[in-house]
């Protein structure tokens, strides 16, 4: 591997998520089956982001995606013959959405599913198993949004509970966490922050205090942390940056040290980034540094909605478009 | 306290015979896993993967529930810690059978130091804790997880969880501010123990003994400005100070003598005073320190002294934090429009 690659290798990464899956003796592959629908999820996202929406075969990842299908449960599992869950079931209705295909869906089934998971609390569990979760709460109030169907949230008061519990998860730092009483953390902080946009409660939000949080997580390398005192992380350019813009405030970081800090986390002979230079690439790195450069206004992207993490365009054609800034679109 | 088990450490996986191959296992038929199309993902299982979970998912198809599908589900966990269906259907199972708990829970030790990270291993304990009800060798079990990684997130949420959801069990509480003072003694820059305190100290109720809250937060700033004495350059403790001063509505200007040493290089002719109120940096510091001179700023701001905020402020954008120079210009701006009107 070169070191420092200063630009974003596009055709590498492209034939890095092709090739996806064909290594068949990975021991890794078989432990990542929980993540399977997630990771088509992350792949085509990436793709798109870098203008190549079509690298995937549309009909093979729709069959793959209704082969998830948990009809006991009216929802995703991960895989096929796995248990239906929120993470899943996002996965899913992103894709469907992204492909034009959600009317192969029994949406009524999945709207069913997905109310049936909020607690009293406010907070959604992830499937019957009971975890709970503000990652599943974003997954839920996303997953309804892209259906169209977010005011079911309005019978009963779940929409308020929600939005209480979503501003109980905060702490005297300003960030967020994943339950009430948890550490903030940057992942958490955007699943709260985007669920919050997509409520139309970012009035909610003390914007100076969390965005100076969320810059905080800049390293003197120019990478981003999660929590203070941690290690930097090529998918925290998504969590912080999409919280930024989402907020923004993506121009208060430093844009530069940043995009050459993800761009050195390239694999310059297979494609694909990792966490950090040096280390193994995978395909959830790949589209979290990906979505962070176009948020960036790295040249040659295509706009990424920072609140669904889906391509600008389509969000804006749904009429679902929130208010969030990102940085221009650079020239090459 | 009694002394923790070691806990056994497993690199590999283990050589266990295929389930296949067992005869207590011949009247269950194992169901393949649907391979259909799948356009990222062929699935190429290792043998005793796809040998225990052919397996689980004959047992599911039967609904059977019995000591042997524990066998089974654990093995499966132990192969891959993240199958949900599989923790799903063993804790279902422990319920039906009437299983020993406290085995269960002796078994999970093992298994959740080795997977710390995954999500699962945490919620089964907190669905079996829910019906033992015996939260009080958790928090021994918990103080041995961390030692194995100090950051841990499911852990320590898992140990909040635990203190908030029997809250009223006042012994569990009593050795949470030690607890926190001995993390905190490991690495004092550990955000997760500060947050804890935090939790402890401010998030849950008031406690018996804790009921004078002066004093509370008089103890806690005298604990913050001791460990920011000691190691200046840490984010974790000044977000504590600012996080007690706001929640107990001090204003910052009452920290001002004790913040202001910090914001200037080191002065090496100064002399050891004892002063407990203001405890002031360690030798050899690293100072200026830039969490200082951003207290000593929104000092100046709330005490509408605008230029000398301004001062501080861009003393960070251009020398002390460079990187976060647009927040800092952002700030100046700010202050200079609140000026003129």
């Amino acid at each position: 591997m070169c070191a420092n690659p200063t630009q974003l290798l596009i055709p590498l990464h492209v034939s890095y998520i092709q090739k996806l899956g064909d290594s068949k003796d990975d021991l890794a592959y078989h432990l990542s089956a929980h993540l399977r629908l997630n990771a088509i999820y992350w792949g085509y996202t990436a793709l798109a982001i870098m203008n190549h929406p079509d690298a995937l075969d549309r009909e093979q990842m729709i069959d793959f995606v209704m082969s998830c299908w948990d009809q006991e449960a009216g929802a995703f599992g991960a895989h096929p013959d796995h248990d239906a869950h929120l993470l899943s079931t996002l996965s899913a209705i992103q894709i469907l959405t992204a492909q034009d295909a959600v009317d192969k869906v029994d949406v009524d089934c999945v709207v069913k599913f997905i109310l049936s998971l909020h607690q009293p609390s406010g907070v959604f569990a992830g499937d019957q198993f009971g975890e709970i979760d503000t990652r599943f709460l974003y997954c839920a109030v996303s997953a309804l949004s892209l259906l169209g169907r977010l005011h079911e949230l309005d019978k009963d008061g779940k929409r308020e509970k929600t939005v209480e519990y979503i501003l109980r998860c905060r702490n005297y730092d300003g960030g967020f966490g994943s339950c009430v009483g948890a550490e903030s953390h940057a992942a958490q902080v955007f699943v709260c922050v985007a669920a919050l946009a997509i409520l139309d409660r970012m009035d909610c939000v003390d914007v100076d205090t969390l965005a100076f949080w969320l810059c905080e997580r800049q390293l003197p390398n120019g990478g981003l942390n999660g929590r203070p005192e941690k290690l930097e992380d090529v998918c925290y350019s998504f969590w912080v940056l999409s919280s930024l813009s989402i907020l923004g405030k993506v121009h208060w970081i430093d844009v530069d040290k940043l995009v050459a800090f993800i761009l050195s986390a390239q694999d310059t002979e297979n494609g694909g980034i990792a966490d950090r230079p040096g280390d193994m690439v995978d395909v959830f790195h790949t589209l979290f540094g990906v979505a962070g450069l176009s948020i960036l206004g790295y040249p040659g992207l295509v706009d990424l909605d920072p609140i669904y993490c889906m391509p600008a365009k389509l969000i804006e054609a749904k009429g679902l478009r929130k208010s969030w800034e990102a940085l221009p679109r650079r020239e090459a | 306290m009694s002394t923790p088990a070691p806990v056994p450490i497993q690199g590999e996986e283990p050589t266990i015979p295929l389930f296949a191959e067992r005869p207590e296992w011949a009247d269950v038929v194992p169901l393949e896993q649907y391979e259909g199309v799948n356009p990222l993902a062929p699935i190429m299982y290792t043998p005793v993967y796809k040998d225990a979970t052919n397996y689980f998912r004959g047992i599911v198809k039967i609904g059977e529930k019995s000591q042997r599908v524990l066998e089974l589900t654990e093995a499966i966990i132990r192969l891959n810690p993240a199958h949900y269906s599989a923790w799903q259907y063993r804790y279902e199972t422990l319920l039906a059978i009437d299983a020993p708990l406290d085995v269960e829970l002796k078994l999970m030790d093992e298994i959740a130091v080795k997977y710390l990270k995954t999500y699962q291993v945490w919620h089964h304990r907190r669905l079996l804790l829910t019906i033992t009800r015996k939260p009080a060798q958790e928090l021994d079990f918990i103080t041995r997880s961390l030692t194995a990684d100090t950051k841990n997130y499911h852990t320590w949420s898992y140990r909040q969880w635990l203190l908030a959801y029997f809250n009223d069990e006042d012994e569990l509480w009593t050795g949470e501010l030690d607890f926190v003072d001995a993390m905190l003694a490991q690495d004092v820059r550990n955000n997760s123990a500060w947050h804890h305190r935090f939790f402890v100290v401010w998030g849950c109720g008031v406690r018996e003994g804790e009921e004078d809250r002066e004093r509370v937060y008089k103890r806690e700033l005298t604990y913050v400005k001791q460990n920011i004495s000691l190691a200046p350059n840490n984010l974790s403790a000044w977000n504590y100070l600012r996080g007690i001063m706001e929640h107990t509505k001090t204003p910052y200007s009452t920290v001002k003598a004790f913040v202001r040493p910090y914001t200037l290089p080191i002065d090496p002719t100064s002399v050891d005073i004892v002063d407990l109120e203001n405890p002031p940096p360690t030798k050899g510091a690293n100072l200026p320190c830039p969490s200082a001179i951003e207290f000593l700023a929104d000092i100046y701001e709330q005490e509408k002294n605008t230029l000398e905020a301004i001062e501080l402020w861009t003393s960070l954008a251009s020398q002390h934090d460079v990187i976060r120079k647009k927040y800092w210009e952002h700030r100046i701006r700010d202050a200079l429009e609140a000026a003129r009107t």
